[in-house]
């Protein structure tokens, strides 16, 4: 039962935890697998997710933030919840220190459609904390000879104020590069930004990305999404080229336990990614 | 092979049931029957019409553990608990839940991830099916003729058996059954008379009606997809709904479930524990988000699930007519009812 059983965690090290933002309720955790045959396993791409484990508190279901490209170890980075729910497993990941042994699941569920992304351009549009999965993506799409399979990179990301923004070394890295279109902005700008202020769905306007052979992947809190998606259906964009990637309360993460059933597709293994053309086909319960 | 013993011989039968693994079957309690493990062979009881609980819990029991843990002490040392099981024999099912057992192969082993728990715990059994008692009206809750199954349908079964007068005959279906009945010494080779009245009984099954609604699979999903929507429709057929979760917890098709770290001190056990979307929980997130915090968004979508989205998904309904949810419903909430209104809603709106 052990091996192959679904449900039982591989045993993972915290060798680094980054403190993203200034409110210190987002870590990015660094794990590598104490087992090779469980990282040899552990085939991931973009857009995927795991189950985090800690035993006597529980499981929760998070994006994978590094790219498959960064090879030995596997990020995902977290918020603590707590605000509404008691965050068990977020508080106890949180209070955790480099060196410490926990569990991991996955991966799980399905990735970013990089098959149809390729040969396209491709607009990255992030808000405030759901940037994990994107940045797997961004990461792996510039990552040496993958570059060349996709056309022009637009990203557009932004957060609350600087403070809050994550991955502060690799957007500055980002912003040097010739080959990306990089849009950082915050809501409210402080005394030391001397990035674009204003908010994601004006700054998705002013960058007016085009519709031709282009795909928008976009993820945000759900206000962001309400106003940015107007923007990219008036600059001509499809239903089938917005994707984006669902929440939804989850157990198992193997299609089992029945939580995350949205009409007839469970977000854990028929998504969590989804194209918008694909939600009108759902029913609206998530 | 057909075989036969006398209805009051059925310890003996049970006593070697016993010896070779372990014996599920009826049970007659306070508030009715189940199927328990028999620790004494003079237990089982086959006077029953059917159990309050379903018997999925034999293959998904309402508590399974994963793993045994302490906090404090590092997850190498965390034991995952092995499933060792002696040959299950599960005796007195109903044609009914046995048709549930396909439904729930499909989703639990036949499609996606392989659930070992289930996958082990229906490898080790063999299931002895039970012909409904013709002769006694069927319970006015049940409606498996509408799911197109009949009152005495062997197929899902390792062994059926049908009561004749004070003989109990037992047909081998599966070549797992057939081993077993030969091994079954106690039992006597039944007559060709016998054989005939087995036949005869398995066919005057489907002339048993238990109460029925045309319902073509492909049909009834369009129509709860059209209906979805329809808030006015729900919230009238959930008026009276209590969100126990009752109707999930007896029905043997609901999978639903949670997984739980409890922790007693410093000593925890990791387990699945059966869960329900009838519950305002189910889908909360640690966001404090939930999309389902009206109760008639509850019922819809555990009627929806099993007559709608799952068609989509499997392609079958999920109910087999059991009647066990309205049966033992609160508040007499009818599953059959709503399903029936469904067909029936299109005229209700041109009104």
């Amino acid at each position: 039962m052990t091996n192959k059983n679904p449900y039982i965690p591989m045993p993972v090290k915290i060798s680094r935890i980054i403190d993203e933002v200034d409110t210190h309720d987002i870590k990015t955790f660094r794990f590598e697998f104490l087992n090779k045959e469980d990282e040899a396993g552990f085939k991931y791409l973009p857009g995927q997710f795991g189950e985090l484990s800690i035993y006597g508190k529980g499981e929760s279901p998070i994006g994978i933030a590094s790219s498959p490209t960064q090879k030995g170890y596997v990020e995902f980075t977290v918020q603590r919840a707590g605000a509404v729910v008691p965050g068990m497993v977020t508080s106890a990941l949180h209070e955790m220190e480099e060196g410490a042994l926990m569990g991991i699941r996955g991966p799980l569920g399905k990735s970013w459609p990089l098959e149809y992304l390729e040969g396209k351009n491709i607009v990255i549009v992030g808000g405030g904390f759901a940037f994990t999965t994107l940045r797997s993506l961004i990461n792996y799409m510039i990552y040496g000879k993958n570059r060349e399979r996709f056309g022009s990179i637009t990203i557009i990301y932004g957060a609350r104020n600087p403070g809050l923004l994550l991955y502060k070394d690799e957007l500055i890295e980002w912003g040097k590069r010739t080959d990306l279109n990089l849009n950082v902005t915050v809501d409210k700008a402080d005394a030391a930004w001397k990035g674009r202020e204003g908010f994601v769905p004006a700054v998705c306007k002013e960058v007016a990305p085009g519709k031709e052979n282009a795909v928008a992947v976009i993820c945000g809190p759900p206000v962001m999404i309400r106003f940015t998606l107007p923007v990219f259906f008036d600059l001509g964009f499809s239903k089938a080229n917005i994707i984006t990637s669902l929440e939804m309360r989850m157990k198992c993460g193997i299609g089992k336990c029945g939580r995350c059933n949205v009409g007839s597709k469970y977000v854990c293994t028929d998504g969590p990614v989804f194209s918008l053309a694909e939600l009108d086909n759902l029913t609206q319960e998530y | 092979m057909l075989k036969k013993t006398a209805i009051n011989k059925i310890s003996e039968l049970a006593a070697v049931l016993m010896e070779k693994g372990t014996l599920l079957a009826p049970v007659k309690e306070a508030a009715g029957f189940n199927f328990r493990e028999i620790s004494d062979a003079g237990q089982v009881n086959l006077h029953f019409h059917n159990t309050i609980i379903s018997p999925k819990s034999a293959f998904f029991p309402q508590m399974e553990d994963f793993v045994r843990y302490q906090t404090g002490k590092s997850i190498l040392e965390a034991a995952p608990v092995e499933l060792n099981l002696k040959p299950v024999f599960l005796f007195g099912v109903r044609p009914c839940d046995v048709k549930s057992f396909e439904i729930m192969d499909i989703h639990f082993s036949g499609t996606g991830a392989v659930d070992p728990y289930w996958k082990k715990r229906r490898e080790a059994a063999t299931i002895f099916g039970h012909a409904f008692d013709l002769n006694e009206a069927a319970d006015p809750a049940e409606f498996y003729h509408t799911l197109g199954i009949g009152a005495a349908d062997p197929q899902g079964s390792d062994i059926f058996m049908v009561t004749k007068d004070n003989d109990l005959l037992f047909k081998s279906i599966t070549p797992k059954g057939k081993k077993l009945l030969e091994e079954l010494t106690m039992l006597t080779e039944a007559s060709a008379g016998d054989r005939k009245y087995f036949e005869d009984y398995i066919a005057r099954g489907h002339d048993y009606k238990t109460r029925f609604a045309s319902v073509e699979p492909k049909a009834i999903a369009t129509e709860f997809e059209s209906i979805f929507d329809n808030r006015e429709f729900w919230k009238n057929v959930s008026n009276a709904c209590l969100s126990c979760g009752v109707c999930t917890f007896v029905c043997p098709t609901c999978y639903c479930f949670d997984i739980c770290d409890e922790t007693l001190f410093n000593k925890g056990t990791r387990r699945r524990v059966w869960d329900a979307c009838m519950f305002t929980d189910f889908t909360l997130e640690a966001s404090g988000h939930n999309p389902r915090t009206n109760v008639y968004q509850r019922l819809r979508q555990k009627i929806c699930h099993k007559y709608s989205f799952s068609i989509r998904k499997y392609g079958v309904i999920s109910c087999v007519g059991c009647g066990r949810c309205t049966r033992y419903c609160p508040v007499n909430i009818d599953i059959f009812s709503i399903v029936e209104q469904a067909v029936k809603a299109k005229w209700y709106k041109r009104l």
